[in-house]
């Protein structure tokens, strides 16, 4: 299930709406003689559904209907006052915490675009049709002297469409699919090189801001596997829910014929998690928020395995249980060596062979890896069978999913591919967010992965229509 | 959706604010026209911020603010419809079909003797959901509904179909729906996330922590008896611990505490906070081992320092 195209079910709706009470349109629209309502109220509706666009490309979770209750919300509070634009806006848009800060930044430009918008309806003579006003609303004219309070947006009249980067932000650097092209031949050469020169850990500690270890805290959530304490109806399960019972039996007497059942619901994560520390892999994802959210991930999971592998395969479980929020010191004090070349076939057999126990049927392994792998292909392909079959289920994380041009078409990612329950892109904790949605709203087995990212959909939208 | 007859639809911002302020109630303007729009647009309202930050207390002013009732349920793990909603009153029902009074058939035949069913409303036990639907008053009563994210999602699932249409189900005996709407104020620690689906039926307000300004002005309502140079000080030394990463940063809850803690302990000199003091009732204040822990001799210098410098800060700003 995915959501109804936003503009074509709010534009259905939303018109209705509006009309049951005419827009107070500020003043400006107000003191001329004859104001066109009708293109005024279009153009606020394209403006609202245009933010609410906007917002979900950003990430946010606006939910269906909410451009319908902010249109509401608008005719409620009027047009003219700022804040209680924005107060309304954000009321009916926004459902979690996590989405303040797109909607803090798109704000300024849905409030300059509407009233620059309305301002030009209002002046019209009548020259240009209501439509035409609409229709090109990107680019009316921007007349700053109209306007004291609203900010230019940056991106001037550019649309949206092409605003989405394909750089993958993150607070502390910017990293990309793309190698660094300032080092030297041997660099490369040790990147790309199956036994590579390894190095020890040394990484400044990094820490993980709130709504990072929320995004984290959803994605072990999503992945629970194990029972917890809370109870849901099963008709198979095998507890009988003593209450229900009592009063179905009221319907016979007290003779409680109907045991309805209860199961456990899963709340607890059981997981392994296998860590590509490869040069490939370090160059691509900042190493300390690689680090720390494997910390995170292992200490909000009931139970949990790490394993680092480049080349060789070391348990680093102990290592991060002992990590206390700086894994980067933990690892650095235990001496672990990483940044080798890939072999994911080989890390996974030293699994199999000498940590049979890490893995069994509730077990959700999370790979973390690019997928460069430079190892035997078969033997990759053996040990990814046996990690499918014996998980519970499969989880890839690539660092280079999250580019909008990514393909798996690596020799190793196209082997391991068909084995693997999801593929998602993952280059900062924000992206777990996306994964967790995805797996919350549609289960493992659905249709998940980095192909149904609503950020990647929309820039491959925006790069056919350039 | 909305009862057209609503005795809020009226409510302006201004007589919305005036209304808070009688209440002592301090809120800001987007406080202010989110509240306004869940009363305009009979839509509930799901308020989220950390512990602390005044999210019960919105629902309690707004019931003191219309002078109407106040239903509140408190949810946690387990909470079932029967807790929520209604109850039949089992062993009444029990000694009335045992005394012949009542049938639990609709039909009784061709007896002579009428018999009522036992599925009536002399039978029915209201919680505090269907409390609320069934309020009569001048005003609709304020349905505080506290800590959803502690109850199960079957809960929440259950909720939906209250308030979206603000009616009930209850199979043996129809469907009860409100007169007037209640106005709905559910609140949310986040401690998981809640469904999309009960998250699109309401309004959504995120409390932040309040500015030095604001919390002064929560302060002095609040702890009338604190020197007013002295609030100043506690809320700058608030101020600045929030700026430090703690596990559970101090709300306006802890302030207010605090405040009164100051207050009890000094009685009457009017001198700035010293540090000894800071920490000897920092307890108020972190509610975490490691929190405390933390607060070491640097920190409690540039606590002090921020107490010292908390008159500049309040004259600095046009009140």
């Amino acid at each position: 299930m995915t959501d109804p195209d936003p503009m074509d079910g709010a534009t259905d709706d939303a018109p209705p709406a509006a009309d049951r009470q005419p827009l107070d349109l500020g003043g400006s629209v107000a003191e001329s003689a004859a104001p066109d309502f009708r293109a005024a109220r279009r153009h606020v509706l394209l403006e609202l559904l245009r933010l609410a666009a906007d917002l979900r490309s950003d990430g946010v979770d606006v939910p269906p209907s909410g451009p319908l209750t902010a249109a509401r919300a608008l005719a409620s509070v009027g047009l003219a006052d700022k804040p209680r634009v924005e107060a309304a806006l954000r009321a009916s848009l926004l459902s979690s915490p996590e989405g303040i800060d797109a909607f803090a930044d798109a704000f300024p430009t849905f409030w300059h675009r509407l009233r620059t918008g309305l301002d030009a309806i209002a002046t019209d003579d009548g020259g240009a049709s209501p439509d035409d006003d609409a229709s090109s609303d990107g680019s009316a004219p921007d007349d700053p002297g109209t306007l004291p309070d609203a900010q230019v947006p940056a991106s001037g009249d550019d649309t949206g469409g092409g605003e989405t980067e394909v750089l993958i932000p993150t607070e502390r650097r910017y990293a990309s699919g793309d190698r660094a092209t300032e080092d030297s031949e041997t660099g490369d050469a040790r990147r790309y090189s199956a036994v590579g020169g390894r190095e020890r850990v040394e990484v400044p500690a990094g820490g993980l801001r709130d709504e990072e270890t929320a995004a984290i805290d959803r994605f072990v959530d999503a992945l629970a596997t194990l029972p917890g304490r809370r109870h849901r109806d099963a008709p198979a399960g095998d507890r009988v829910d003593a209450r229900r019972a009592l009063r179905a039996s009221l319907g016979t007497g007290g003779a409680p014929i109907d045991l309805p059942r209860t199961e456990p619901t899963p709340s607890e994560l059981r997981c392994c998690l296998l860590l590509d520390v490869s040069g490939s892999v370090l160059d691509t994802i900042d190493r300390a928020v690689l680090l720390d959210v494997a910390a995170r991930l292992t200490d909000r999971a009931r139970q949990s395995r790490v394993f680092l592998f480049d080349t060789d395969l070391v348990d680093a479980t102990t290592a991060f249980a002992r990590a206390d929020g700086d894994p980067a010191a933990t690892l650095r004090d235990a001496e672990f060596e990483w940044g080798g070349g890939t072999k994911i076939g080989a890390a996974v057999d030293a699994v199999r062979r000498q940590h049979p126990a890490a893995v069994d049927r509730r077990t959700v392994v999370v790979v973390i890896s690019d997928g460069l792998d430079v190892g035997d292909e078969d033997l990759l392909a053996d040990a990814v069978t046996w990690l499918a079959d014996r998980a519970g289920a499969l989880v890839w994380l690539n660092p280079l999913a999250v580019s909008p041009a990514f393909e798996p078409k690596t020799r190793g990612m196209a082997t391991a591919l068909p084995y693997v329950d999801a593929l998602f892109g993952f280059a900062r904790p924000a992206d777990l967010a996306e994964a967790a949605r995805q797996i919350e709203r549609r289960g493992l087995g659905g249709p998940i992965g980095y192909e149904h990212d609503p950020r990647r959909q929309r820039a491959e939208a925006g790069g056919e229509g350039e | 959706m909305t009862g057209d007859d609503s005795p809020f639809e009226s409510v302006s911002e201004s007589d919305l604010r005036e209304r808070f302020e009688r209440a002592d109630y301090v809120a800001d303007d987007r406080t202010v026209t989110t509240v306004q729009l869940a009363l305009d647009l009979g839509r509930p309202l799901l308020v989220e911020g950390p512990p602390g930050s005044g999210k019960t207390e919105l629902g309690k002013v707004l019931a003191a603010a219309f002078d109407t009732e106040l239903i509140r349920l408190q949810c946690y793990e387990g909470l079932t419809a029967e807790n929520a909603l209604y109850e039949w009153n089992y062993t009444k029902q029990l000694l009335a079909v045992q005394a012949d009074e009542g049938t639990v058939t609709e039909e009784d035949g061709g007896s002579n003797t009428r018999r009522e069913s036992v599925f009536d409303q002399d039978y029915l036990l209201e919680r505090p959901l269907l409390r609320a639907l069934r309020a009569d008053g001048e005003h609709p009563p304020v349905l505080l509904v506290d800590e959803i994210d502690r109850a199960d999602e079957a809960f929440e699932a259950f909720l939906l179909e209250l308030l979206s249409d603000f009616q009930v189900s209850i199979p043996e005996f129809g469907t009860i729906s409100a007169d007037h709407p209640p106005i709905v104020v559910l609140t949310s620690n986040r401690t998981r996330a809640l469904s999309d689906a009960l998250k699109r039926r309401c309004l959504y307000l995120h409390v932040e922590p309040p500015s030095f300004e604001t919390e002064y002005e929560i302060v002095r309502r609040k702890v009338p008896e604190l020197d007013a140079a002295v609030a100043a000080e506690v809320c700058a030394v608030v101020d600045r611990l929030r700026e430090e990463s703690f596990l559970k940063r101090p709300g306006v809850a802890e302030t207010l505490d605090w405040a009164r803690a100051v207050a009890a302990l000094r009685h009457d000199d009017a001198d700035s906070l010293s540090a000894d003091e800071i920490e000897r009732t920092i307890g108020c204040l972190l509610k975490e081992a490691e929190d405390v822990d933390r607060l070491d001799a640097t920190l409690l210098e540039d606590l002090r320092a921020a107490a010292a410098a908390a008159d500049d800060r309040l004259e600095a700003e046009p009140t």
